[in-house]
């Protein structure tokens, strides 16, 4: 990763905030990190008002950790409790109004290939399940259906949380919420396979219990949408406050429901596999 | 007064685990010590939701984190 893009100018660094100054230093700039060394480094995401024990807010420290190349990426989020911790983060953040997120990347993506046609920019979408699934559903799918080269991640609490809870689509059948007290009537939608026949080609889901995993896979799903065509990951990131979780319960919580109906699930094109098997022997060679 | 994680350094010291530190919510906060071998915690930053006793106590039984209450200033 390129340091030049950060470097402080010399006899600037005593005006500069400490935590710049350690992001210059101690950051992923100029060097690649390995998720199990996060805590030794200074991360690009920054302090941000997300709850106490978030697992949205776990997943998305991972996120940044895992980039393959952050100061050539850009994040698009919206409304809803993700961009809360998106917008302080050392890489470039748009917000797309609620809904339009993979309109605004497909946009995005696009241009960025025509300006800098010698350069590789990674566009990914982090948004809710109310954001993608429900009122962005049409823009999400018809970046699918036109086969856009950018990576949508769905952070799926299985509610609006950032409104109060709201049920949505991606909620549970007979699921009670704030603002859903009957109970929800219909089943949860089964976004996987949606964008498998929308024309993904990597499709993931997980629940957030295992960092290496997480950042494998998101790693995976940037370098498939460079080549290939779209990319989805459906990640379990339960919200404590609407579904009463105490906090300490949180990881519990996402292990449970790793054995429920979040299993570890990884699709892909032959293509796109044939693809990984040969980066991945390439790196066994260079290590042997 | 605010609640925060604080880390036994002896305790931690003996297994150079870290695994709490990959399972905190927030960034820059429950970090790791390389040479000491021990994690310590930011406590302007901890918000207290107290996952890395679930780590560290209920899953690998080791117990050396402790909530605690702190004074602001402390
Ligand atoms: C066009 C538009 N409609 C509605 C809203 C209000 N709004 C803000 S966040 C939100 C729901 C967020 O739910 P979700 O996308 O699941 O994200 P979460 O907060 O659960 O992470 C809504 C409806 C808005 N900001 N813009
Ligand atoms: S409301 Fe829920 S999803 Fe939003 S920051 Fe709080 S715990 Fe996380
Ligand atoms: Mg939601």
């Amino acid at each position: 990763m390129g340091l030049e893009y950060v470097r402080i100018s010399p006899g600037f660094e005593r005006y500069m905030p400490k935590d710049y100054v350690d992001l210059v230093k101690y950051g992923q700039f100029g060097r690649q990190v390995d998720v199990q060394q996060l805590g030794q480094f200074k991360e690009l995401v920054e302090e941000h008002p997300m709850c106490a024990g978030c697992f949205m807010a776990y997943f998305i420290r991972v996120f940044y950790a895992a980039l393959p190349n952050p100061e050539d990426t850009i994040v698009i989020g919206t409304a809803g409790c993700a961009r809360l911790a998106l917008s302080q983060a050392a890489v470039p953040f748009v917000y797309g109004n609620y809904g339009d997120t993979n309109a605004v990347a497909s946009g995005l993506k696009r241009a960025l290939t025509i300006r800098f046609p010698d350069k590789v920019k990674d566009v990914v979408v982090i948004a809710g399940d109310g954001g993608l699934i429900d009122i962005g559903f049409g823009m999400t799918m018809h970046s699918w259906f036109r086969r856009e080269k950018f990576t949508t991640i769905m952070v799926d609490n299985e509610v609006y949380g950032n409104t109060g809870g709201q049920e949505s689509g991606m909620s549970p059948k007979g699921v009670q919420l704030k603002m859903a007290p009957k109970g929800k009537q219909f089943d949860k939608i089964n976004a996987v396979e949606l964008a498998k026949v929308a024309g993904c080609v990597y499709v993931a889901k997980l629940a957030p219990t295992n960092p290496k995993r997480i950042a494998k896979t998101i790693r995976r799903a940037i370098l498939a949408a460079r080549h290939f065509g779209p990319t989805f990951i459906h990640a379990y990131t339960s919200c404590n406050i609407e579904y009463s979780i105490p906090t300490e319960k949180v990881l519990e919580d996402a292990r449970k429901r790793e054995k429920q109906d979040f299993a570890f699930y990884e699709w892909m094109t032959d293509e796109v596999r044939e693809y990984f098997e040969e980066i991945e022997k390439k790196t066994e060679e260079v290590k042997a | 007064m605010y609640y925060v994680a604080d880390v036994n350094e002896t305790d931690c010291a003996k297994y150079n685990c870290k695994q709490c530190v990959l399972f905190c919510p927030e960034p820059n906060t429950l970090m790791y010590h390389n040479s000491k071998h021990v994690a310590w915690v930011n406590y302007s930053r901890c918000k207290g939701c107290a996952i890395c006793v679930y780590v560290c106590s209920d899953l690998l039984k080791r117990n050396c984190i402790q909530m605690v209450m702190m004074t602001a200033g402390e």
